[in-house]
């Protein structure tokens, strides 16, 4: 086997560089088996080893400074060249490996544990101990690489959130020449598969001391050198960012993972059915919200992404399936900010012979239980303005929760009493008023139902950090919920507010077809006086409430936001694995 | 003509009934019912108060615990010391003067009502004149089994839930055309208790495999439905548009290649549970929108998929079915025994006697075909390779012969551009495809993560396509060429899983709200 180095000369820089590395190995080099075979060495030898693996964890320690291993001259060639000249190199580098017959991409590497696995294996190994009955395989990317000489070498090699260190002695390896070609030819950022024993350095670093270093798939390009925070990069290229960043990105990930499987589990335990229901449909309805268009072929027919599944679960209450939920994606064509990504997950229930009050209670114990079993607290700290900024604030979700009237509170903000009915002209035009004394700028058209809107958003919803529930809505911001069974007017609704942010939508649901079809109505003239967002009229639906829908209540809550919240993140691209992003211009 | 004149009387039948009921729930409000109320109709709380006591229905049981709880009574037999909350929808209805009896469905199955004029006293007619089959009632009372033997709620106070305006379908003309059930599901469902049934199962399925998943540790994860370019399969895509960004979008034909990004940033067991979209024409087998399985581990091969499909497939089987041995359209299917694996080459070779891949070229090949088949297969001429001439064959003669479950091992580059080439055969992938009941299940590889072969496979596959929304996917070969570990995939159509579990022969069945063509 021959070596495969782009840079043939390098060896020798090696040599001058580590020579007094090589000095303590080359000692230790006339009696190889005295490690592999785990006699006691002896003092001399043992002193040297020692020398020699401060000397590179001193280097590594210098080179987590600088992210440059100032001992291995050719990788730090290859990481000052510019990143296209790097990938040039690299293939290059990969090529001639395959032309002498190594397989880059080989198709399979067994391993015998994980690297968190072998770090619970080991822990309680010595410093200095070494194992040599169990023989481990272990695989994953190399996040670093030192050498302490030709014939030794460090890396750290990460996967599933950990990292182990690998310490290939020449001294172990089946062949010089292969472990000379073999390391030559391995970088930061390759796959790598390790087989070997456990054992830890003096200095008590858990090791695995490698018989073989397979290459598995080679990193061609070169990885960021410094800390990768460039968000574009980081959302455009989640993978780099899980790479680079893999406590905080991987975290959140784990998080929102284990979030919706306690969502999930909740909902099952409480005899909750998961279902699915179509995400196209062939008219928009169940949400007010501007949806993506598409075009059946086949069927020579326009059809719409669902903004919400709200109907379609209704319909399988009408149908008697009497608790159901669905997790799943909703898709609204709407600009991307901070909060808004064009799809994102809700998870909606219905529960016949419910109301709004069940669901209240409800949605304490779910939060409060997630937020204890996730954090094991019910207090969460949230960094509003984002984690790099030191203002934080501290969200209860001890219940019970705050429950405020949303015209109760409006009206004592405001110091006075609207006129009655919410819908009448002597309503609209106070509003108009109001707004305007309180600089409160609604935007086109100016219904009655957004300037309410409009005005709760700006005055009462701040004040609600610690999860508020907002109730009691006026029935002409809500079109699908049911009229309030005391108060005229008024609806059995709640929003939960946290950090002055909407998290859950619910209500009693309107099960009455002759009201639902005039709401539909009443939308359909604010659709016509340009409010694109008013609800379009669903027959089907209204056919489907005139079989009876039993008594019902419902539910909605953004999976996305929640996790934002549990994860300390203020921006949706954050908990969003591949978030939307606006296409790259061309520079 | 006729069945015109059948529609116009059967609406116009449906016009006058919906006028009765409106009249009866005119009548019922008038009376001083509340209609379309909650059991409780009073609300009990208010702002000021703090909430800490649990939820506490007032429906009390459904009817499986009534069933279940008081089994032991004997006929005539009662239970006064405990109130029954229940509500439900009327089944049917048997009045006799002064006495009736209402079968009465919940989610979980029925129960009678027993309605007296001693006990309802005043209330009992309008219960009698004003009650139809279809409306969802809540009763109070207590328990008892009649003297005939029936266990039966002896209904004291009663209120209309929800009058339906609407009359249910005879039992005896059945529920209407196919095709109208489907476009009425809430009908179907509640006409047909087996459609809630086979959603049950299907909801079963699917959070057993999460479970089987999240035992082995598997992280699931959502990747986007909105794709810039189709990726991950062979398909025709639904085609969007972005308003905001000016960006003409695609619905995912499939999840595989970001789910393979995670990989690459260093998720090692990954899946998602998801729908994807493609742009074809429905059939019994095709909807345009159904839910894929796709999961990921790194440093393991198609060997390793086929044992975690295999282990995975008997898992929900006994749990769903609680049974191995199931029965697939008249067919006895065996998913206990250990699940046969064969090549693509062998079964052709069992089929038709003729051993493809040893043909010296592909002309000699097809005419061997010809001269034994005595036909020709359709695109015939385009097979231009011995890998296409094979997997023409084996879709021909072999995929509906394999009943019984079989992993059809090493299918050809050419048609799987995503799969790594053989360790041993360089014409062939590392891939399987399940076949169960003659249609395939799953769809596996060691996956292809060379990123310079990759590239030369994109570009074959794209050469001579137009399709919308493909494209060489760049974005996902520079993912590529950050390095991704050796892993295996596999892919698998939940719907036809849940079809091959539940005994449905079509998809249309396993969906609660299948696409139909516009009427």
């Amino acid at each position: 086997m021959q070596s495969f180095s782009s840079h043939p000369g390098n060896n020798d820089k090696d040599v001058a560089v580590t020579s007094s590395a090589l000095n303590g190995l080359d000692v230790t080099e006339q009696e190889p088996e005295v490690e592999a075979e785990n006699k006691p060495l002896s003092k001399n030898a043992q002193k040297r080893l020692e020398k020699a693996q401060r000397k590179a964890e001193k280097s590594q320690k210098r080179e987590s400074e600088a992210k440059i291993a100032p001992n291995d001259k050719r990788n730090q060639d290859d990481e000052e060249v510019d990143p296209t000249q790097y990938l040039k190199l690299r293939t290059k580098l990969i090529e001639e490996a395959r032309e002498h017959g190594v397989d880059p991409y080989p198709h399979k590497f067994h391993t015998t544990c994980s690297i968190p696995n072998y770090i619970e294996k080991y822990r309680s190994l010595q410093a200095g101990e070494h194992l040599t009955d169990i023989l481990e395989s272990l695989a994953g990317r190399i996040i670093s690489k030192r050498s302490a000489s030709s014939k030794l070498y460090f890396y750290d090699l990460r996967a599933d959130g950990a990292k182990v260190q690998i310490m290939a002695d020449a001294r172990h390896a089946d062949s010089l020449d292969n472990f000379t070609s073999t390391h030559n030819l391995l970088r930061r950022g390759d796959i790598v598969g390790v087989k070997g024993y456990a054992g830890k350095s003096k200095k008590g670093e858990l090791s695995i001391f490698p018989t073989e270093v397979q290459l598995l798939s080679p990193c061609l390009r070169m990885l960021p050198k410094f800390a990768l925070k460039d968000p574009e990069t980081r959302f455009r290229q989640r993978y780099l960012d899980l790479i680079m960043n893999a406590e905080i990105t991987r975290d959140t990930f784990t998080k929102r993972a284990k979030i919706i499987q306690f969502v999930r589990q909740f909902l099952n335990e409480n005899g909750f059915l998961e279902v699915e229901t179509p995400m196209m449909n062939t008219i928009a309805g169940g949400a007010t919200a501007k949806p993506f268009v598409t075009f059946h072929n086949e069927l020579d027919m326009k059809m719409f992404m669902r903004v919400a599944p709200e109907l379609y679960l209704k319909m399988l209450v009408v149908g008697g399936l009497d608790r159901v939920y669905e997790i799943g994606k909703n898709f609204r064509n709407e600009g991307i900010d901070m909060t808004h990504n064009p799809e994102f997950t809700s998870c909606e229930f219905y529960a016949a012979y419910w109301d709004y009050q069940d669901l209240m209670n409800f949605t304490e114990r779910m939060l409060s239980n997630l937020v204890k079993e996730l954090t094991g607290d019910y207090v969460i700290e949230y960094h509003p303005e984002g984690k790099d900024l030191s203002e934080s604030i501290k969200i209860d979700f001890t219940p019970p929760f705050r429950r405020l009237s949303m015209l109760d509170a409006l009206e004592e903000h405001l110091s006075e009493k609207l006129p009655r009915p919410l819908d009448s002209a002597e309503t609209h035009n106070r509003l108009v008023e109001i707004c305007s004394e309180r600089n409160v700028i609604c935007p086109e058209p100016k219904t009655t139902a957004r300037m309410l809107d409009k005005l709760f958003g700006e005055f009462i919803e701040p004040q609600c950090i610690h999860p508020t529930f907002v109730c009691d809505h006026p029935e002409i911001m809500s079109p699908l919920a049911k009229y309030h069974r005391k108060i005229p007017g008024l609806t059995e609704r709640f929003e939960l507010f946290v950090n002055g942010k909407e998290l859950v939508n619910a209500y009693t649901e309107l099960n009455n077809p002759t009201v639902q079809r005039q709401r539909f109505l009443e939308s359909a003239k604010d659709k016509a006086g340009g409010d694109e967002e008013a609800m379009v009229h669903d027959e089907d639906f209204c056919v489907a409430l005139e079989y009876g829908l039993p008594p019902t209540a419902g539910w909605g809550m953004g999976l996305d936001r929640l996790t934002m919240f549990l994860t300390d993140n203020n921006n949706i691209k954050e908990v969003l694995l591949f978030p939307a992003m606006k296409p790259r211009t061309e520079s | 003509m006729e069945s015109v004149q059948q529609q116009r009387e059967e609406e116009e039948e449906q016009a006058a009934l919906r006028k009765q009921r409106m009249d009866k729930l005119k009548a019922l409000q008038t009376a001083g019912f509340s209609t379309y109320a909650l059991i409780d109709g009073e609300l009990t709380f208010s702002f000021s108060q703090s909430y800490s006591t649990l939820m506490i229905r007032n429906k009390t049981h459904n009817a499986l615990e009534l069933q279940t709880t008081y089994d032991y009574l004997s006929p005539g037999e009662q239970v006064t010391q405990v109130q029954i909350s229940f509500a439900g929808r009327i089944k049917s209805k048997r009045t006799f003067g002064k006495l009736m009896f209402l079968t009465v469905e919940d989610d979980s199955g029925s129960i009678q009502l027993y309605v007296e004029q001693q006990t309802l006293k005043d209330s009992f007619r309008y219960i009698k004149s004003l009650v139809d089959i279809g409306d969802i009632v809540g009763v109070q009372g207590c328990i008892k089994r009649t003297d005939k033997g029936e266990l039966s709620i002896v209904v004291e106070d009663w209120q209309m839930l929800a009058k339906s305006l609407l009359s249910l379908p005879d039992k005896f003309h059945g529920l209407m055309d196919v095709e109208k059930r489907y476009r009425l599901r809430h009908l179907d469902m509640i006409v047909h208790p087996s459609v809630r049934q086979i959603l049950k199962q299907r909801a079963q399925i699917v959070s057993t495999i999460r479970e089987f998943l999240e035992r082995k540790q598997f992280m699931e994860v959502e990747t986007p439905a909105l794709h810039c370019i189709a990726g991950g399969a062979d398909a025709s895509p639904f085609v969007t548009y972005h308003e905001a960004l000016d960006l003409q979008l695609t619905l995912r034909i499939a999840t595989e290649l970001f789910l393979k990004r995670c990989i690459v940033g260093g998720f090692e067991k990954v899946y998602e549970i998801g729908r994807v979209f493609r742009n074809e024409g429905i059939s019994t087998r095709h909807n345009p929108e159904f839910t894929s399985l796709e999961l990921y581990e790194a440093y393991k091969d198609y060997q390793d998929m086929m044992n975690l499909t295999e282990e995975l497939i008997k898992t929900v089987a006994n749990q769903v079915c609680g049974t191995t041995e199931i029965v697939y359209m008249e067919e006895r299917i065996q998913l206990g025994a250990p699940f046969r694996r064969v090549t693509m080459n062998e079964l052709v070779k069992e089929t038709l006697g003729l051993d493809i891949l040893s043909f010296p070229d592909i002309e000699t090949a097809k005419s061997a075909v010809e001269k034994k088949m005595e036909e020709s297969m359709k695109d015939w001429d385009s097979i231009d390779s011995l890998g296409k001439l094979l997997s023409s064959c084996f879709e021909h003669y072999c995929e509906k012969l394999l009943i019984q479950p079989t992993f059809v091992l090493d299918y050809p580059i050419e048609i799987s551009p995503l799969a790594k080439q053989h360790r041993k055969d360089p014409r062939l992938t590392e891939r399987f495809e399940l076949y169960i009941a003659g249609r395939e299940l799953a769809n596996a590889f060691s996956e292809l993560n060379d990123p310079i072969e990759q590239r030369e496979r994109f570009m074959k596959q794209l050469h001579g396509s137009e399709q919308v929304g493909k494209e060489l996917d760049e974005d996902f070969l520079l993912a590529l060429e950050q390095g991704m570990p050796p892993t295996g995939g596999m892919g698998m159509g939940i719907d036809r899983l849940v079809m091959l579990l539940t005994n449905s022969s079509s998809i249309r069945q396993v969906i609660a709200f299948p696409l139909l063509k516009p009427e």
